[in-house]
This record gives C-alpha cells, structure tokens and sequence, in this order.
C-alpha cells in the first residue's frame, strides 16, 4: 500500500477553539496520510475530535476555531493557509466535498431538490441551466433517484430520510471530488437504509474513484467499509493500521476498550461493556496518556509522559506505553479474541451490517 | 384550497358575530343610559326647561334605539294629520285624547308617565337582542327607487335612468332612491363609484351628532377645495360639492332651489385634509414601507456581521426603542427634526397638502417598527445561519453571499411576509400617541374618544371594523405563508409511488 499515491497529507495539525476567555485544544498534533482511492474510517468516542479534523480539510471550522500548528498539502497547496471563501473556491466542495449526519436537515426544505444540486454544478463548472440539469439528473438516477427527471422539481419534504441521504451524495459527488468525507453518513437512518447507503457509496467510490473517508462512532460500520482505519481519542489519532489489523490485533487500551463495548458481543443476561469515567477536559494540558485515567492497563509512565507512535506493522501503529519493550505483557481482553468470527457473523447474511458483495 | 378559505371566512364572520354580540350587550345593557348626555350641549341647555329636556331624553334613547316612545304630539298628528285645529285641541293636556292614548299603551304593555304640564307619555324598553337583530339587519342598505317615502312629495317619480353627472360623467340615476346617482363615473379614484349597496353602522351621537359613523370617519376633514361647478339650473359658482354623493331631501331651501331641479341636494363636500381612516392610512403605509425597506436590510446585515460593530450599533438602536418610552423617543426625534431640519412639529401649521407635514410623523411612526423588523429579521437569519443546510450549503462550496440569497433570505422572511397583512391592517386602527403629539386627525384616537364620550354606536362600528380587519388580515398572512413555503399546502396531494 505505501507505494501508493499520497492525495492529502496532514503534518502536526493542531486546532484550538476560544471558549469565552479560555482556549480549548482540540485536535493535538495529528498527523495523517490519506492515500489515493482508499477508504479511511475515523472512530472515536463523542467529542474526540473526529468531526473537527476533518473539517480542517474543508475549511469548516466554527468561526471561533483556528487551526494553530500543522500543515495539510492537498494538489500543492497548503490549506491551513487558505481564509476567505475566495480561497477555498475550487477546492471546498469541488475537490473535497463533506456529506452530514442528518439528512432530514442537511437540505433546504423550501428549495427544490433539482435547484439544491444544479446551484453546485453550475458554481463548480459553469455550465448552463439546461446542462447543469441534464447532469443533475443523471447523478439523481445514479444515485438510485427512480423517475428522476420527474422528481427534479420536488422539495425535500416529498422525500423519505434515505432518499434525501442519496440526494445529499449526489450532491456532494456532483462535481466529482478527488476526497469524499462522510461526518457519520448513516447514524440518522435506519439500519436497511444505512447497509443501503453504505453499500450506494462503495459502488460509487469504484465508479467514479475517489478517496472516501468516514467519521464514524459505529464499528459495525468501519468493518464493513474501511481499507484503513485510524482511532481517535482526546484529540489525537492513537492507534491506525489496516481495518484487520485494528479489528484483529489491536494495541492500544483505548482501542480494546472501544471493540469491547460494542453491543453486539453482549450476551444475555450480562451488562453491556462500557469504559467507565470521562473523556479527559480539553481546556487543560494533558500531561502523559489522555487516556490513562480510565484505563486499567495504565503505566506510571502513561501518566507522566505522552507515548510515541511503536510501530506494530508497515502499515499498523500504535501510540501506547504498552508496545515499549520494557513494559509488562499484558493480554488483551477475552472478549474481542475471535472477534473475526463474530465480525463475520454480524455483516454476513442477515447479520444487521450485512452488505451485498458485488463482484 | 377554496373550501379551506371559505371556510376560514365562515369561521370569521362567526367570531365577528360573537365579538359584536358581546360588546353590544356590554355597551347596552352595563353602561348607564344616563351617561350619554354627559357631553351633550343641546342637553344641558335644556335644563331650564324639564318637560322639554324629559322629552328631548326620550326622543333621543328612541333614536338610539334604547325604547320606543310615544306621546301626545305623534298620537295626535297621527289621528288629525300635522298641524291642524283638531290636533293643537289634540295635545293640550286633560283632552279626551289623552286619555285614549294612556288606555292604549298601558294596554299595549308601555309605562306612562306624565310631564309636568300634566300631558302623558310612555316608552317601552326594547330588548338587547332585538337591537342587536336590527343592529346586523340594517348593516347593508340597499338603494331602490321606492326607498323614499316622503309624504309631503307623492308626485316623486320612481324609475332608473341613464344620463350624465354635472362634471361630465355618465352615470345611472335613480329618482325615489336615496342617491341620486347610483353608479357614476368621475376623476376620482378608482374613477367608478356606487351607491347602490352602502354599508350603515349607525349614527353617531353625542359627538359628530346625526352623521352616520361610516361618514365621520371616511368624509374628508378641514377646509372645503372649491372650484367652479355648473349646477343642474344652470348656475354656476364656486363649490367644493361632490355631486355624486347627493342624497334625497324633503325640505328644499332657497339655496337649493337655485342649484337643483329635484329634491337631491343633500350633498357632501369635498375637503383639503384626508378623512380620518385615510390619514392614517397614508401614514401608516408610507412608515411601513420605510420600515421594511430600512428593517429588512438592516437585520440581514446585523444577522451576516454578528457580533461585529453593525450588529452592535443595530443592537444598541434596537435596545433604546424597547427602553425608551414611545412618547419621549417621538419627542426627541421630534425637536431634532424642528431645530436641524425646521420641519413643522405640528401636522396642521402646514396641513395634508405640504408633504413636510408627513415627514415627521411618518418616520416617528416607523421608528419602533423598524426596530422590531430588524430584531426578527436578525433572529430568523441567525437561526437559518446555524441550520445544517446552511453548513451543508457551505461545505458545497457556496461563498457567504450565495449562502445568503438562495439558502438564508427566504427561509428567514417566510415568518415575517405573514405579518405584513397585519401591520396593513394595523394603520386603520391608527397610532393614538404618535397622532396626539403631532395633532394628526387619524383614526388612532377615535375609540377612546368614543368611549370616553359614551359614542356608543361609534364604539360598536369600530370594533365591528377593526375585528373584522384584524381576522381578514391574520387570513391574508396565512395565505402569503402557503404561496411562500411549499411545505404548507391546502390541496390534496395524490399518493406516490
């Protein structure tokens, strides 16, 4: 895989958010290759800092945030240096094009869908009405819109939740994008929608050929999409390798912690896993191992000094104390040994992740 | 969608109902008769004279419509005819007539009393819901020919005929109707005018006595705009008459005579200042579209720069009209208006004609209006700047200006347009504060008047107005929020698949 194209690279990124008087850190020195036609999945807990990352890619940070270190090289161009709307045009929506949780809300429930689609095309290639509608529509019907030319006219509210999801894709694939960021695609649909979506913009991603990647706090997700994926916590990327390598041979506590609370390995009768404490406050300095203080492998070294990235593969790394030759063996929990088999179980047929494989 | 109308027009008309009904008998049966000649000249000149002033309460309480009354002088002309022998024998007291007329309407259920001078009268109390029936049955007049009956004229023709107006119009005339000119064309907008179908509220008492409410609010007001007309006999003069509002008279006088050929010479004359409905009106609409024009804008460019200096500046506006006591900001702005400007701080030193009059009050008028557009205005746009589609609308690659007009703009204004036919409406109730300061003859101060000067048919016509406007205008605004926001629909859509 490392011979590949790198098509975006983050260096050292770190975003701060002024809160009132207080500056709150919350993406701290992330750095991230992202390679050309893969799919990389984002997991992390609620306020990981996985939305805010990837926004830096599109320049969407809240007004209040400012991305303070770091470098993202996309086609030569440094976009942490890019301000204004000007700057951004060509790139924000053309070339990296983000898709949102909510459908129900992600549209303008007083325009109609085809004027939603066709205000990009032409934005982005200047062609005109007509043209701009001929191309609406054939990313409508791609996209799976039946009798698209005859629903060009509607409004949002004449669609149901996972259509208005295709719609939203095809938007953000209109101008066909070199990067397509999906901020958790699938968490406001049902679940034979979400499998349904997944599985639109897998087939997409082969057609057209662009780099996906997924936010996501759904594991069931991850395993079915991403080539790669990267675990984010306190802000940091702390663990990334190859989807089998973080599902099959996680390193990191955090990582353990997070494949164990995954609902479906409960069993009846037993109380469901979960980490216990909270994620660590973003508004102080963390000192050692954000994740020290609810991980009951931690090593005093974990709480005095932030970890390195220990290589595990070429392609798997993880930044904990616990891969440093001189820390004590510890074993991975009992409960995500086999978690291929029970992986296997729950996306192959009837399991709730189960996608359709195409050859 | 024209089942949905009708039937939001049903349920008004219903609420109208309930509303007129209620005031009616609060106005009728709660306030003491008595309380009505508190502001009546001719009443308290009457004091003197207790058989005449007995009287005078009577006749008007009939008029009103409180009783019916009777008494010797109406018996009398009845049985002898008007002012013959037998009915001055008739009328003195202790005739054998008198004594007919207390057996009869203690028979018919009045209560009779005597005046001083010994002769009877009675009157019987008319039931509030009655009036109330007679209230709603003579709200719309229709003119016909045989409409007037006048006894001292039996030869008046009863026929309709084409033929022109004295101002070169043509016209449809009627002779044995009340209007002369029934439909009649002139310069006046909007150029064709009716009489055949008015609309009568009642007639105003004890202020603007024995006008009807309609007139004393819509007539125009001040000076009379004369010009030189030629009358039907061929007399020409200066007048400010209006020919086509020429309603029939019984007795001519000289003056009459000279000017008309037939009994239509009861005329209104046309007048510098706007009526008192039209006063406000213009006012209140030149405000409106001011406010709108500035409120609009101004909130948008708030809501797109907030937090920085125009906000704060528009904030600080917006603060100091809600601190502020309407009448100290009026008299503010309007010292600042005299002193830099030297407009008239009065709206008569110029009067309606000189359009530095307006000025000041129509821009007093707009000043809170403005304020509370821009404070909805902000908070819509703002709410519509922090929506998903907004941020979606972003991520898509629109600058901050295609956001704003395609994606911000009308979803922000869609719960502002609905309130348009209500601030419409809002200019015929007038603004009482502001016209008080600037002496502005509007409608603003014409329902406290009324009430404070026991005007009670002049309280029931507004109220019927002004309910009537406000329910039609919440409709209209109802209606604009269909056309605008697809999402609001009346009809049935047909199932999809």
């Amino acid at each position: 895989m490392s011979e590949r194209k790198i098509i975006l690279s983050a260096k050292d990124i770190e975003v701060k958010f002024r809160v009132r008087d207080n500056y709150l850190t919350a993406i701290r020195n992330v750095s991230l290759d992202l390679y050309d036609g893969e799919t990389f999945a984002i997991v992390g807990e609620s306020g990981s800092g996985k939305s805010v990352f990837t926004k830096t890619f599109t320049g969407m940070l809240e007004s209040n945030g400012e991305i303070s270190n770091g470098s993202i090289m996309f086609e030569g161009k440094d976009l942490t240096k890019l301000v204004t709307d000007k700057d951004w045009e060509g790139i924000r929506g053309k070339k990296i094009s983000t898709i949102f949780q909510d459908p129900m809300t992600s549209l303008n429930p007083i325009r109609t869908i085809g004027s939603q689609i066709t205000e990009v095309i032409i934005k982005h290639q200047g062609v005109s009405a007509e043209e701009a509608k001929a191309q609406a529509v054939e990313i409508m019907e791609k996209v799976g819109i039946k009798n698209a030319a005859n629903r060009f006219d509607e409004y949002p509210f004449q669609y149901s939740g996972g259509m208005r999801q295709r719609i939203v894709i095809a938007i953000a694939l209109s101008c066909h994008p070199e990067i397509l960021i999906c901020d958790e695609p699938t968490t406001a649909l049902d679940v034979t929608i979400q499998a349904q979506i997944l599985q639109l913009i897998k087939e997409l991603q082969r057609d057209l050929k662009f780099t996906t990647v997924y936010i996501t706090h759904d594991l069931g997700v991850v395993a079915n999409v991403a080539d790669r994926v990267g675990v984010m916590y306190g802000g940091q990327i702390i663990e990334y390798g190859t989807a089998e390598e973080i599902f099959f041979d996680p390193q990191h506590p955090y990582t353990w912690a997070l494949l164990s609370s995954l609902p479906q390995l409960g069993e009846k009768g037993q109380d469901l896993y979960y980490i216990t404490g909270t994620p660590p406050s973003l508004y102080n300095k963390i000192l050692g191992d954000a994740f020290a203080p609810r991980n009951k492998y931690a090593l005093k070294i974990d709480f005095v000094e932030e970890p390195p990235f220990f290589k595990v593969s070429d392609t798997h790394y993880a930044k904990t104390w616990l891969l440093d030759p001189r820390a004590p063996k510890v074993e991975k929990p009992e409960v995500i040994n086999n978690l291929h088999e029970k992986i296997e179980k729950m996306t192959s047929k009837g399991g709730a992740f189960y996608v359709e494989q195409q050859q | 969608m024209k089942g949905y109308i009708l039937k939001r027009l049903l349920r008004s008309l219903l609420s109208i109902l309930v509303i007129i009904t209620a005031v009616f008998i609060m106005v009728y049966s709660l306030v003491p008769r008595d309380n009505i000649f508190k502001n009546d000249d001719t009443f308290r000149k009457l004091s003197a004279k207790p058989d005449d002033k007995t009287d005078y309460i009577m006749r008007t309480w009939q008029n009103i419509g409180y009783l019916d009354y009777q008494n010797m002088s109406y018996y009398c002309t009845g049985l002898y005819g008007e002012a013959t022998d037998e009915t001055r024998a008739c009328v003195l007291a202790g005739s054998k007539e008198s004594k007919e007329f207390v057996d009869l309407y203690e028979s018919k259920g009045y209560t009779v009393k005597y005046f001083i001078n010994g002769a009877p009268y009675a009157y019987k109390d008319l039931p509030v819901i009655s009036r109330l029936a007679s209230w709603f049955g003579n709200m719309i007049q229709i003119d016909h020919p045989w409409k007037v009956k006048d006894e001292t004229n039996p030869d008046l023709e009863r026929r309709l005929y084409f033929g022109t107006t004295p101002t070169g119009g043509v016209a449809l005339k009627c002779s044995g109707c009340e209007y002369k000119y029934q439909i009649y064309t002139d310069s006046r907008f909007p150029f064709i005018h009716q009489n055949i179908l008015t609309v009568y509220l009642g007639e105003s008492y004890p202020t603007y006595k024995g006008l009807k409410i309609l007139d004393v609010i819509f007539d125009t007001q001040g000076q009379e705009v004369k010009k030189t007309v030629t009358f039907e006999t061929g007399q020409t003069g200066e007048s400010s008459i209006m020919f086509g509002t020429c309603r029939y008279k019984s007795v001519l006088d000289r003056l009459d005579q000279n000017k008309f050929t037939d009994h239509y010479a009861s005329c209104m004359y046309k007048k510098a200042t706007p009526s008192m409905v039209g006063i406000s009106f213009i006012m209140g609409i030149f405000s409106i579209i001011i406010a709108y024009a500035l409120g609009l804008p101004i909130g948008l460019a708030m809501a797109r720069n907030k937090d920085k200096l125009i906000d704060k500046l528009g904030m600080v506006y917006i603060i100091f009209i809600i601190a502020v006591p309407s009448l100290a900001y009026i008299y503010i702005f309007r010292y600042l208006g005299t002193t830099l400007f030297g407009l008239p701080s009065a709206f008569p030193t110029l009067g309606a004609e000189d359009i530095r009059s307006w000025i000041l009050p129509v821009i007093s008028l707009a000043l809170p209006s403005i304020s509370g557009l821009m404070l909805w205005m902000r908070r819509y746009a703002v709410d519509q700047m922090s929506s998903d589609y907004v941020k979606f609308a972003k991520s898509k690659g629109l600058n901050q200006h295609e956001i704003f007009k395609n994606h911000i703009l009308k979803n922000a204004i869609i719960p502002i347009a609905q309130g348009i036919p209500a601030s419409l409406a809002s200019c015929i109730v007038g603004a009482i504060i502001t016209e008080a300061i600037y002496s502005v003859g509007g409608m603003g101060k014409m329902l406290p008047d009324a009430i404070k000067q026991y005007n009670n048919a002049m309280v029931l016509a507004l109220t019927f107005m002004f309910a009537g406007i406000s329910i039609i205008s919440v409709l209209l605004g109802d209606l604009i929020l269909i056309w605008l926001d697809p999402r609001i629909s009346l009809t049935e859509k047909e199932g999809r698949n």
